[in-house]
């Protein structure tokens, strides 16, 4: 969830100039990049500069606002991290505005939104690896995978946020060697299986890969809105 | 054959869709949603979402078929083009 009293909020006179300052980064940590399409993503931050003066925010010139402000927020670019499955599996954003930083020629990702078939597998990024300090965890939402990512040394791992015993937040807790423990009564799981201590309560895991910097959480997808 | 595209002024697909349509001189019915108000906008988005299942744009329904995005070989195969 975007903290919306972090977020940026643009006012009258940004340029496309102070768009791309502040979405390129933005997206980067998120996996993705500007499209390789350059003339593509100035029409589109072009029509989302008129958007930014009509309707007060940046919101996706594909989609419209229904006035309901919890649901309009979700529409605010970049809007990856509400749709961070659904994206994967498209390679790109609705617009095509961001791709996939793996992605070498955005072009042919132009023009087809296709909501994904329920029930795929998707590799999804999730963090940069650099992002992630060792020996530390943090919660990442997917879709409707609430998931603790803890680093251990060099490697990530993926397991369910939600501890067992009283449903205590895992990522806030703490990391011992391969083991996760509950911040609450101090449960534990091994971040490589989800095992613990406790008969009947391991907890799900997730497949992890790490590609050119970018951590991957592979989730089934599942229904888009 | 009756036609209709629902569009956002703002929208790079909407304009791509039109300027296709109108090259092959395909006429259409164009219903563009951010200009409406009030209670017709209310109304025309919750028949967006009924026959596309979502709010992005543009949505072509053609032929009882529908169409989200700019996919040109999809809608060339319905037109018959």
């Amino acid at each position: 969830m975007v903290d919306s009293s972090a977020r940026r909020v643009f006012h009258a006179g940004t340029t496309l100039d102070d768009l791309k300052a502040y979405m390129g980064p933005f997206a980067e940590r998120l996996g993705y990049k500007f499209n390789t399409e350059t003339d593509f993503v100035d029409e589109v931050l072009t029509s989302e500069l008129e958007i930014l003066e009509r309707d007060g925010d940046v919101y996706c010139p594909c989609r419209i606002r229904t006035g309901d402000p919890k649901e309009d927020l979700k529409i605010v670019c970049p809007c990856i991290p509400f749709y961070r499955d659904q994206f994967a599996a498209i390679r790109k954003c609705w617009c095509g505005l961001f791709i996939l930083n793996e992605v070498d020629d955005g072009a042919e990702l132009l023009g087809v939104i296709e909501e994904p078939g329920a029930g795929t597998a998707v590799d999804v990024p999730v963090a940069r690896l650099e992002d992630l300090p060792p020996d530390s965890v943090r919660r990442v939402k997917v879709g409707k995978n609430d998931i603790a990512l803890a680093r251990v040394g060099d490697e990530v791992f993926a397991l369910s946020n939600i501890c067992r015993h009283a449903f205590g937040p895992l990522a806030e807790g703490f990391v011992d060697g391969y083991h996760l423990l509950c911040p609450w009564h101090g449960w534990r799981y091994d971040v490589r299986d989800g095992t613990t201590d406790h008969p009947n309560a391991d907890v799900k895991t997730y497949p992890v890969t790490v590609r050119e910097g970018d951590v991957f959480v592979s989730v089934t997808i599942g229904r888009a809105r | 054959m009756d036609i209709r595209l629902y569009a956002l002024t703002t929208c790079p697909y909407c304009r791509m869709t039109k300027r296709y349509l109108d090259d092959h001189s395909i006429s259409y019915e164009i219903v563009e949603v951010d200009l409406l108000e009030g209670e017709e906008r209310q109304h025309t988005i919750d028949e967006v979402k009924q026959v596309s299942g979502g709010t992005s744009f543009p949505v072509l329904v053609a032929d009882g078929e529908v169409v989200v995005g700019f996919n040109k070989s999809r809608i060339a195969d319905i037109l018959g083009l």
